[in-house]
């Protein structure tokens, strides 16, 4: 078994006008995990939950294999990398390297040779005050004191809101140099797509406060497919997962399914080509998972032959 | 190293079927050498913008083919193919390519004698009408 990182049982929050949960999720190590879903879902108050910076009314975390009611232990807080959503009040008045040499005091692996590398690579000002910096040059300060102490667990809150396309890419890049070790797991909220398949291996969806799912990354993008075939109603019907379908050209239709895999088999042992298929994008997908068209059964844990 | 693997993101293949085929024919035709060290899943995953699950499932597939062998700490390594598993590989790929120009064919109807004269006419050009007799280069 792979070591989980994070797990949530049953958590609640009680909000004023909603409750966030309950929430059972499992991160496991060494992977990337990206947490999407529409505005308001959660997906802030789960990374809050997990630097105890918002507290659960109900449930369980365990971090590391443990929970701590009383308190993240700072040999378990300084383990983690956090990107907040919400840029802290507290550094505003000082410079980068200010703000540095005050978080090295509390992470004893701070790299500051690292943090040089990084300011100097996203183009961070130095001797200017955090506040008086751009949102995207704000971002990048934070990226690179949430990166420079080599954390286990990274946390990131739309890391990319407020990055030029050319520091995103960076961003990517120095992400992944992260995870070579196979030992940084990385928790990531984000609107980006292009984020997602560039960086995730697994995909949470968050709506309305609830957990939807964790699926595979891979997994959902070879299942979700559009597929045109030679056939009529009836056929559509003998197949898994199809989610609509219409008349094309040609004595041709075209649906689109959750079970791709599945469907190809089939088609396959009855010997019916497939014309054409076309991957669905991953808002699309989304989208329709949002609806209430689930991921195939296939999807959801890791295949072990 | 970067390994040349294309992925068609609009193909009913799944991904890791895909770059499972691709690395395989690579490893068996010998455009990569026995000996060659495969970059970490990570890396590989990350060049293809695919999860490290997918990357791992092929690696572990090919490992048990004994296409490749992981050595603790040091990564994943091209192990040798036998002449063998070569000479199979090519007479199958050749295989899978006319029975899907056969399918071709029937599926437009084309009668048994049109396809074997296309077939002859076919070997008659490329091979230069040398006859059936197919020899490997001369200078080796």
């Amino acid at each position: 078994m792979e070591n989980q990182v994070i797990e949530l049982r049953d958590v609640l929050k009680k909000r004023r006008t909603k409750n966030i949960g309950p929430l059972s999720l499992a991160i496991p190590e060494g992977y990337v995990v990206a947490l999407v879903g529409p505005n308001g879902s959660g997906k802030s108050t789960v990374l809050n939950m997990l630097i105890q910076a918002v507290l659960p009314d109900e449930g369980d975390i365990v971090w590391f294999g443990e929970t701590y009611a009383e308190g993240l232990p700072l040999h378990i807080r300084k383990q983690i990398g956090f990107v907040p959503e919400q840029i802290s009040m507290e550094e505003r008045y000082l410079t980068a390297d200010d703000a540095a040499a005050f978080r090295s005091q509390w992470y004893d692996t701070w790299d500051g040779y690292y943090f040089d590398e990084l300011l100097s690579k996203f183009g961070v000002p130095r001797g200017v005050k955090l506040v008086k910096m751009s949102k995207g040059e704000r971002r990048k300060y934070e990226i690179a004191a949430a990166l420079a102490p080599r954390p286990k667990l990274l946390l990131l809150d739309e890391p990319s809101s407020g990055l030029d396309p050319f520091a995103w890419k960076l961003m990517i890049s120095q992400l992944r140099e992260c995870l070579k070790g196979g030992e940084t797991t990385i928790l990531l909220s984000t609107h980006i797509v292009d984020e997602v398949r560039r960086l995730a291996d697994y995909i949470v969806l968050m709506h309305y406060g609830k957990v939807l799912g964790m699926v595979e990354k891979d997994s959902l993008l070879d299942n979700w497919k559009e597929c045109w075939v030679t056939g009529d109603a009836e056929l559509v019907q003998e197949l898994p997962g199809v989610v609509s379908w219409k008349p094309e050209a040609a004595g041709a239709l075209s649906f689109v399914t959750t079970a791709c895999v599945e469907v190809e088999r089939i088609l396959q042992s009855a010997g019916i080509p497939i014309l054409k298929t076309r991957g669905l994008e991953l808002d699309e997908v989304l989208s329709l998972w949002i609806e209430g068209h689930t991921p195939a059964e296939n999807g959801k844990m890791e295949r072990r032959e | 190293m970067r390994i040349p693997i294309q992925i068609n993101e609009n193909s009913a293949e799944p991904l890791y079927h895909q770059i499972e085929t691709q690395l395989r024919s690579l490893i068996i035709s010998g455009q990569i050498e026995e000996g060659t060290l495969l970059p970490s899943i990570r890396e590989f995953a990350g060049g293809l913008n695919c999860s490290v699950i997918t990357v791992r499932r092929v690696y572990q597939d090919l490992e048990n083919e004994g296409l490749l062998r992981t050595r603790q700490g040091t990564g994943t390594f091209v192990a040798g193919v036998g002449e063998q598993a070569r000479a199979q590989f090519k007479h199958d790929a050749v295989f899978k390519a006319l029975e899907a120009a056969v399918d071709t064919a029937q599926s437009v109807h084309c009668s048994e004698e049109e396809l074997r004269s296309m077939f002859f006419k076919i070997v008659e050009k490329k091979y230069g009408g040398k006859g059936g007799e197919i020899g490997g280069e001369s200078s080796d």
